[in-house]
């Protein structure tokens, strides 16, 4: 699965640190998601597109092969 | 979510008792504790027996115990337990998968490891793979969760 959390970080001009904080988890969690060795669960996935004020289809997309 | 896990201030407890133990097994191995401090106890027993005497089983009885070996393999198992079992400082949904990992990891070299022990050890030492095996899914554990957690504190991916 894709993601433009990085993007949208920088658009709302957060660090991973600050992003992590804002929806309780680890910065090494926000980290592995960006690099895409980790898929959130749903909810996780839904506080951190509350947070850039997105649907999650806006900043997670599936991939061919999933 | 709900996960079956110790409170982090258990771990230092944990590591407390762990440590020393280790420490203590090595000593013990290596056979540099003298016999004077190792008495042996008697205690209330559900099961003993002697391989090397000609004395009969004994079924909730008084039997005998070394205090000091039992008492490390105590230490180490609860120390271990503890260690395993507790939170870290912060834990979430990433840390969790991470503890999935380490705990399939342990199992799959732990068993894999004793496969090799049953194929190339024989005789009397294979009990000593089997004490060794009481203890080795958590040292192997500990160490991969510990190696998952440093290789993802140090990965960083800033711009």
């Amino acid at each position: 699965m894709k993601n433009n959390i990085k993007v949208e970080r920088a658009i709302h001009n957060l660090t991973q640190e600050q992003l992590a904080e804002k929806v309780s988890v680890t910065r090494q969690t926000i980290n592995a998601i960006e690099l895409k060795k980790f898929v959130p669960s749903t909810v996780l996935a839904m506080k951190i597109c509350k947070i850039f004020n997105k649907k999650v289809e806006e900043v997670f997309y599936l991939e061919e092969d999933d | 979510m709900k996960t079956l896990l110790l409170p982090y201030s258990v771990k230092k407890w944990g590591w407390l008792l762990l440590i020393p133990a280790f420490i203590g097994a090595i000593f013990l191995q290596l056979e540099w504790i003298p016999d004077f401090m190792n008495p042996s106890i008697s205690i209330f027993g559900l099961f003993g027996d002697s391989i090397f005497s000609s004395k009969q089983d004994t079924a909730f009885r008084i039997g005998h115990l070394d205090l000091i070996r039992n008492l490390i393999g105590i230490c180490f198992l609860i120390g271990g337990i503890l260690v395993m079992f507790s939170k870290e400082k912060k834990e979430d949904e990433f840390i969790n998968q991470l503890r999935l990992n380490a705990l399939q990891f342990a199992v799959l070299i732990n068993y894999s490891l004793l496969f090799l022990c049953f194929l190339f050890i024989h005789g009397f030492a294979f009990l000593d793979v089997m004490m060794y095996n009481m203890f080795t899914v958590i040292i192997i554990y500990i160490l991969r969760f510990r190696f998952l957690l440093f290789n993802h504190s140090t990965n960083r991916n800033e711009e």
